[in-house]
């Protein structure tokens, strides 16, 4: 590992700026427009008054600073970007392979392609916020695996109809007694909770993707919102049924002092 | 086995009621997805109570931990 600083490189009380620094080359305006990073050698040379926090990058992908070149470093610098990221998508589009069962060793290299395609373009929107915390590497793959769960979740989906349940219909009750709460106070507790103490959207939300289970990200899309937003209702859904099943006494209160 | 329309898989009761306290949302798991897949490589016994409670909750990032954290182990 290679440790690199950040140096402020303008006004003290002005926004820093970043650069990424090669040591043999000098100073050369990089991707991350908030700071400037340099070497070791270098930030002694600059002097420590200067340095600040520093920011580690891994020996090997000094290559980062030549991304945003318009000449044959920055291509060079793009193919070693592009060849990280399709080993991501690669990767996670045959771990998910089962959910495009139908999908053959074309289609899946299609989707890795694409996928790598879209995640080229979210990473080289995002440089500027790379912050030295993982290797550039790690950071890099995991736009590639993003995109690639994405990609294969939609096309999972692609011709399926996306129901937004009202009610917990009567589940199907064909697996072993023993994986049921068998018509328990608790069922029906839950049952009446979600009825009454759920907002329709909460409710709508908690069924599909719990229930229905379809993939939040293929929800907020039919849905035209964002997987947090999702995230955050059915966070807020489960707590209302926690608080509702604890005040009925069907579940225990949390421990004092328990995050909330 | 009782079939009076009251019953529910245990396993859909436990998603249901799934504690997801501390809230963390899907931007910032993908934000500190990285270092903590790192952490996770080097000590597999690595805590982090709000990326864990996250994980254990939202399948899609799940999926892409899971993933990124075989990549760093070498099996990608």
């Amino acid at each position: 590992m290679q440790t690199l600083h950040r140096v402020r490189a303008d006004h003290p009380h002005s926004t820093p700026r970043l650069r990424l620094v090669d040591e043999k080359r000098g100073v050369a305006t990089g991707p991350c427009g908030n700071m400037l990073i340099v070497s070791d050698d270098l930030a002694q040379g600059i002097g420590s008054s200067v340095v600040s926090d520093s920011v580690v990058v891994a020996a090997g992908e000094e290559w980062v600073a030549d991304l945003n070149d318009p000449g044959p470093a920055g291509h060079e610098a793009q193919a070693k970007l592009h060849h990280l990221i399709l080993r991501a998508t690669r990767h996670q589009v045959w771990r998910l392979r089962d959910q495009v069962v139908a999908a053959s060793a074309g289609e899946l290299e299609d989707l890795a392609q694409q996928a790598a395609s879209d995640a080229m373009v979210a990473v080289l929107g995002k440089l500027e916020t790379f912050e030295g915390r993982s290797k550039f590497s790690t950071w890099v793959f995991k736009f590639g695996v993003f995109h690639a769960g994405v990609a294969v979740r939609r096309q999972a989906w692609r011709y399926r109809e996306v129901t937004l349940p009202d009610t917990l219909d009567p589940v199907d009750l064909g697996a072993a007694p023993e994986a049921h709460a068998q018509g328990s106070d608790l069922a029906r507790a839950v049952r009446r909770a979600i009825a009454e103490d759920l907002t329709p959207h909460q409710r709508k939300i908690a069924l599909a993707l719990l229930v229905e289970e379809v993939p939040i990200d293929v929800l907020a899309e039919r849905l035209d919102t964002n997987r947090n937003a999702l995230y955050k209702t059915l966070h807020d859904a489960r707590r209302r049924l926690r608080e509702s099943l604890m005040a009925s006494g069907h579940l225990d209160q949390p421990a004092q002092g328990s995050a909330s | 086995m009782n079939t009076n329309g009251h019953d529910l898989p245990q396993t859909l009761l436990d998603k249901l009621l799934l504690d997801t306290s501390p809230y963390l949302s899907c931007d910032e798991c993908f934000e500190r997805l990285d270092r903590y897949a790192e952490r996770v490589v080097a000590d597999p016994q690595h805590a982090d109570l709000p990326m864990q409670v996250h994980l254990n909750a939202c399948g899609a990032c799940a999926e892409e931990a899971e993933t990124l954290i075989d990549l760093l182990s070498g099996r990608g």
